[in-house]
């Protein structure tokens, strides 16, 4: 049982705010994922809630207790650092143990719990070598056994699988996905890639500048992405936008004139005015090629991945991408025509908000189900 | 490449080298040599290099009256105080500096070190009258300060620069897993720092081991170094040269080897793949 709630969390480095005023609930055995680009504040709220940073102002509550005054070693929270920070001169087995000693455990118990911990995360045989004797992927499977074996309350990470190979990175994802279920715990889990973060949380939070732009579940950021922000940073490839003017609006969407013909994008548009400038926004995926299209633009390049093919597009001045079939014939230098479904079209204010769906998507607000995790 | 054109840059430096370890050992092997040979050798007009080895400079070095003895154990128990002093001290200085977050730590670091480069001269007379006053001539305590003095920013300094090497993400996981900022610092921080309090402690130590300037001004009959020694033999009528060969190969054995220790922990890396 644990919970996390953070209560306007402000932290200064000097005369530079890092954080600026974060509210965040995490509930018990979630998967929460901080994402955001590189230096928005994300390792630094992360050792905020470890105790390794002391926030300038706000409440961090663990399972509802405050506990900014307590320090890192009494939280009860285990921490894997991107540099996974093993003890150079200890071997794997204490490396693993060393929570324990520091907690006086008698030598038989510790062992017992490195063995369990070392049987889950395939260790077994390791436990007697030194870090500098173990691959990446084994350094990195030590320091998620360290952190098992003094059985936290809450699980950090930070960046733990940036220093992986590609094909090691994607399976320890799957792994640590497993682990979150085996284990039954609460985990908190920072990236810079929102591929990571789709694929592992149940509640995402995104961030920029030390700011809360959006918590949500994957599903939701992806459908109702609350500010051009969180479109463009959530989905790979990324958001297609577009200045478009407004010419109606209704109670059925909002009317666009587009190049090649009028829609209609199903959102409320309360506060909108017929001439406002609005921001079109639609992802590669949604857009398909359609000879009768209402947009058009010429090919810049080309990339086959086999399954789908990725077409980078010359729309209006903009690059677009639009991500087709893997059995298009087109080539570069030719002209396409192309369209899209409104409903699946966003549009943006010019303070970047987004205006709100007409309809939920049926999958947002659907966190990451168990089922998924026990197929693999 | 082709191997003319390798060729002769090799030569060249294999020349330079040669050059450079003659010129660096011919009067240390030569002094180390002297130092065994009877003295109708050493002052012969052709110098020799087969003669049979005697120890009776040695023998009469550590015999007699005037032995090197208390010599030996005042050098050995001042620099080595004051080297102790100089290690833990500037441990625990260099990890809170390293390890601080502070404006103008840059300032504060360079404003340490640079008491170090104070010209020895320059505080020599100060010190001998500061030392008059607090009755420290002639005391052991006396020159394990004025060595501290000198030795303490040193090494202050290079320590800093030690832990500004490890990275304190490993304190920090020991922190998390429930040590206190001390464990922390006495189960991770210090079996790493082996290499850097060596290195330090030899440096320190042989300032301490070859200073004649302190030494000469502040010590007494009963504190006297070996540099000290050596000079006496110069004083007295006529040059002993057996003894003084003798007396110089006893202060520079310590230092050699002493050399090859650091160079055998400096050049060992500091993290041994803790990080990455
Ligand atoms: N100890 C520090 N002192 C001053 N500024 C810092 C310190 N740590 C981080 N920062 C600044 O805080 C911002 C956020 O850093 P960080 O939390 O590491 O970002 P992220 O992990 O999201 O990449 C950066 O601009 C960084 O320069
Ligand atoms: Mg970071």
């Amino acid at each position: 049982m644990a919970t996390l709630q953070l209560d306007n969390i402000i932290k200064d480095f000097g005369s530079t705010r890092v954080l600026k005023g974060i509210d965040l609930e995490v509930k018990d055995r979630e998967f929460v994922v901080f994402v955001g680009p590189s230096g928005c504040g994300k390792s630094t709220l992360l050792r905020t809630i470890a105790g390794l940073e002391s926030a300038s102002s706000g409440d961090i509550k663990i399972n509802g207790q405050r506990v900014n005054e307590i320090g890192p070693a009494e939280r009860g929270l285990a921490m894997v650092f991107q540099s996974y920070a093993l003890y150079p001169h200890m071997s794997v087995e204490d490396n693993m143990g060393f929570s324990l000693r520091l907690a006086k455990v008698p030598r038989a118990e510790r062992r017992e719990k490195i063995r369990a911990a070392a049987r889950i995360l395939q260790l077994e045989e390791l436990l007697d070598r030194k870090p500098r004797a173990l691959s990446g992927g084994q350094r990195q499977r030590v320091a998620i056994g360290r952190a098992i074996v003094r059985n936290p309350s809450i699980f950090l990470f930070d960046e733990p699988l940036s220093n992986l190979d590609a094909a090691l990175r994607v399976q320890m994802r799957i792994e640590l996905t497993r682990l979150h279920h085996e284990l039954n715990a609460t985990m908190i889990y920072v990236t810079h890639d929102q591929v990571e973060a789709m694929t592992m949380a149940d509640k995402i939070v995104v961030l920029q500048g030390g700011s809360v732009e959006q918590i949500g579940s994957p599903m939701e950021l992806y459908h109702h992405p609350r500010n051009r922000f969180v479109a463009g940073f959530i989905g790979s490839p990324k958001m297609n936008f577009l200045d478009v003017e407004v010419h109606g609006v209704g109670p059925t969407g909002v009317d666009l004139a587009l190049p090649g013909g009028a829609c209609r994008i199903p959102v409320v548009g309360d506060d909108i005015n017929v001439g406002d400038t609005l921001t079109l926004g639609i992802r590669p995926e949604h857009l398909k090629l359609d000879d009768h299209g209402s947009l058009e633009g010429d090919i810049v390049l080309t990339e086959r991945l086999g399954g789908v093919t990725s077409l980078y597009l010359d729309h209006l001045g903009k690059e677009w991408i639009l991500v087709a079939d893997g059995n298009i014939v087109h080539r570069v230098h030719e002209r396409v025509r192309f369209s899209f479904d409104p409903s699946c079209a966003h549009l943006f204010k010019s303070n970047g908000q987004s205006l709100d769906r007409l309809q939920r998507h049926p999958l947002a607000g659907v966190e990451c189900e168990g089922s998924r995790v026990n197929a693999i | 490449m082709t191997a003319p054109k390798r060729w002769l840059p090799f030569t060249v430096k294999t020349v330079l080298l040669v050059l450079l370890l003659l010129w660096t050992l011919v009067p240390i092997v030569w002094m180390v040599l002297s130092s065994f040979k009877p003295n109708s050798v050493i002052t012969a007009n052709t110098p020799r290099i087969f003669f049979t080895p005697t120890l009776e400079h040695y023998a009469s070095l550590f015999s007699g009256g005037n032995s090197l003895w208390p010599y030996l154990m005042n050098s050995l128990s001042i620099a080595g105080v004051s080297t102790l002093i100089a290690v833990v001290l500037g441990c625990m200085a260099g990890f809170g500096l390293s390890r601080i977050r502070l404006k103008g730590k840059k300032h504060l670091a360079f404003w340490i070190i640079s008491t170090r480069m104070a010209p020895i001269a320059a505080v020599i007379v100060p010190m001998y009258l500061l030392f008059r006053y607090l009755y420290l001539l002639d005391t052991y305590a006396g020159l394990i300060v004025a060595y501290l003095s000198f030795n303490l920013p040193f090494a202050i300094w290079l320590m800093t620069a030690f832990f500004d090497d490890l990275p304190p993400d490993l304190e920090e996981a020991a922190m998390i897993d429930g040590a206190t900022k001390f464990q922390a610092f006495r189960y991770v921080v210090l079996p790493l720092m082996t290499p850097g309090l060596v290195t330090t402690a030899i440096l320190c130590f042989i300032f301490a081991w070859n200073d004649y300037a302190f030494a000469q001004t502040f010590s007494g009959p009963s504190t006297q170094t070996i540099p000290i020694a050596a000079a006496q033999l110069l004083t007295q009528t006529g040059i002993d040269w057996g003894k003084l060969l003798a007396i110089g190969t006893v202060v520079v054995c310590p230092m050699a080897i002493a050399g090859l220790l650091v160079k055998r922990w400096m050049v060992q890396g500091l993290t041994l793949g803790a990080v990455k």
